[in-house]
């Protein structure tokens, strides 16, 4: 039973990372690779919080979420300016830094050495929320808040400005619309919920390094984004899902655990190739990207 | 004189290119496609640009909503009675102070539907920040209320009670045929609050009877919502039946102007671009 709740929670992260890279990825058709060193950043913030400043549960959420989107905006400004695969660059530079400093920056984040013994998060200041059953229930809570509002977002005028954007970026800035807000917008909102991704991560494992939140992280995330398609609220969903539970289901077919991960790897890479190749939009996608 | 909506003061553009010279050696050579072009247009006319395939039109209008940059030059437009310098200031601000586009490949919004089409092109964009499509939902749905009643009035005023991209407003824009969209593409103009509309051949590429169905659009564009047109225009049947003004542009420059049939009588015109 505890195996299958840890499956829970780490269905709820990976549901948080995908629906809020969907909104770059699929809904504004920026393709980042730096969505790992903004869920980097939401778990070194989420430790801040709860080891150096021991704020309660919410605080931390805010400060975690305030905190990622302010450093998104120094990526975003410049990177937004580039287009296309010159953006796609510039993110994952922007990957490589955060996880450069992360992993040598020793005196703040003890680099490779890793963070042991964060503290569980204290709801209203008593309740302390330790154990699966409790962080299953707050991460579910957060993923289903996440949903809601990207869903939320998605059927506003906003989420139609940014699909005009993703169509036809020419013709959205001769209707009026400032591209670059929208531009801004969407990679300042997708980043503060990544944020909470990775408090959730930092406060139930307790532990983190950098190596969490490394390159192959952010192809990870994109690639469970891909999947499971792009462009509505059902297809990351579903990636997450997909992309959680498959080496756990190659662990049950027998495999020992030292072949299921390379196994893993070549699985989700084939996956990648057949969907691009025969449903472009992902499993349960409604956008093909260009 | 008709008063002047824009005023175009002698814009010159020029690209490099690189040519093989005679010596057979490869050679960068300044080129002018626009080279000190100076030209007015009159409001609440229909203004035609005519003029070989290459001659800079598409530039010039490009140039106009700052998609491309100008070396020198400049665009003014009149706003609150007084002429302004728009030049180098960006499309959507230049979109905002009233001057519409419509693209040659019309630049539609193929995957998404004709009413989204529509919606995302009303002039008042509230609901478009995350804060306040979230935040205020009850204000949200009135006003996207009336964006949708705007838009059915629209097109039941253009294409009449039972009409075809109304039937068809929830099917994906790029579902259309060639025609549609391009109507889609002019009825559009009518969500914006435009004072100035640069309509790059509109009816190129379709049947004769959606030209006539573009050309009653363009002329109620000019008649209800008194806007200004200015367009580039192959069909001469097309600009001698809708424009009261014509220029001809050539060597990156204006060469005539005038009313049609003054400008396509003349000998230059006839001879260079007409051919007969």
């Amino acid at each position: 039973m505890n195996y299958i709740f840890h499956i829970l929670i780490m269905i709820n992260i990976y549901v948080i990372l995908t629906v809020s890279t969907n909104l770059l990825v699929g809904m504004t058709n920026l393709l980042s690779l730096g969505q790992a060193a903004f869920y980097g950043i939401g778990a070194y913030l989420a430790v801040f919080a709860l080891m150096v400043l021991k704020l309660p549960l919410i605080p931390v959420i805010i400060l975690v979420m305030i905190g990622t989107a302010l450093f998104s905006l120094i990526i975003a400004y410049p990177s937004l300016r580039l287009k296309g695969d010159y953006f796609v660059l510039a993110t994952l530079g922007f990957q490589l830094i955060v996880f450069t400093i992360l992993y040598n920056l020793v005196s703040v984040t003890r680099g490779p050495y890793g963070i042991p013994g964060i503290p569980a998060p204290k709801l209203f200041g008593v309740m302390q929320i330790s154990g699966l059953v409790p962080f299953l229930i707050l991460s579910l809570i957060l993923a289903i808040i996440t949903i809601f509002v990207f869903y939320k977002l998605v059927h506003t005028p906003f989420g139609r400005a940014l699909k005009g954007l993703r169509d036809d970026e020419i013709a959205i800035s001769s209707l009026g619309r400032n591209v670059t807000v929208f531009k801004i917008w969407a990679f300042v909102i997708s980043s503060a919920f990544i944020g909470i991704a990775g408090f959730i991560y930092a406060a139930y494992v307790s532990y983190i390094d950098p190596t969490s939140f490394n390159l192959d992280e952010a192809i990870f995330i994109l690639a469970a984004v891909l999947i499971g398609g792009t462009g509505n609220i059902k297809g990351p969903v579903v990636g997450a899902i997909f992309v959680v539970v498959l080496p756990e289901l190659l662990r049950f077919v027998g495999f020992p655990d030292s072949v299921a991960a390379n196994l893993r790897q070549i699985v989700y890479g084939m996956s990648l190739i057949v969907l691009m190749l025969y449903r472009p939009q992902g499993i349960a996608g409604e956008y093909r990207l260009q | 004189m008709n008063d002047i909506i824009l005023q175009i003061e002698s814009i010159k553009k020029s690209f490099v290119r690189n040519i093989i010279n005679i010596r057979g050696e490869q050679e960068d050579e300044r080129f002018y496609i626009i080279d000190d072009l100076d030209l007015l247009i009159p409001q609440g006319k229909i203004t035609a640009l005519i003029g070989g395939n290459g001659a800079g039109k598409t530039t010039l209008f490009n140039i106009i909503s700052n998609f491309i940059k100008a070396d020198s030059g400049d665009v003014l437009y009149k706003k609150n009675d007084s002429l302004m310098s728009i030049i180098g200031l960006p499309t959507f601000k230049i979109t905002r102070m009233g001057i519409g586009r419509m693209f040659q490949d019309d630049h539609i919004f193929p995957n998404m539907s004709v009413l989204e089409n529509m919606l995302l092109a009303d002039n008042d964009k509230f609901g478009e920040t995350p804060f306040i499509s979230l935040l205020k939902p009850k204000q949200n749905r009135n006003i996207e209320k009336e964006r949708i009643e705007k838009a059915q009035h629209i097109f039941a005023n253009l294409f009449g009670k039972s009409n075809p991209l109304w039937d068809k407003k929830d099917d994906l824009a790029k579902s259309l045929s060639f025609g549609q969209q391009r109507l889609l593409g002019l009825t559009r103009l009518f969500m914006g609050n435009y004072k100035l509309v640069l309509l790059d051949e509109p009816t190129a590429g379709v049947n004769p009877q959606i030209i006539q169905q573009a050309l009653g659009i363009i002329r109620r564009l000019v008649t209800e919502n008194e806007v200004t047109v200015f367009l580039i225009e192959h069909n001469m049947k097309v600009v001698l039946e809708l424009a009261d003004f014509c220029s001809f542009m050539s060597h990156g420059k204006i060469t005539a102007f005038g009313t049609p049939e003054d400008v396509i009588g003349n000998d230059e015109v006839r001879k260079t671009y007409l051919g007969i």
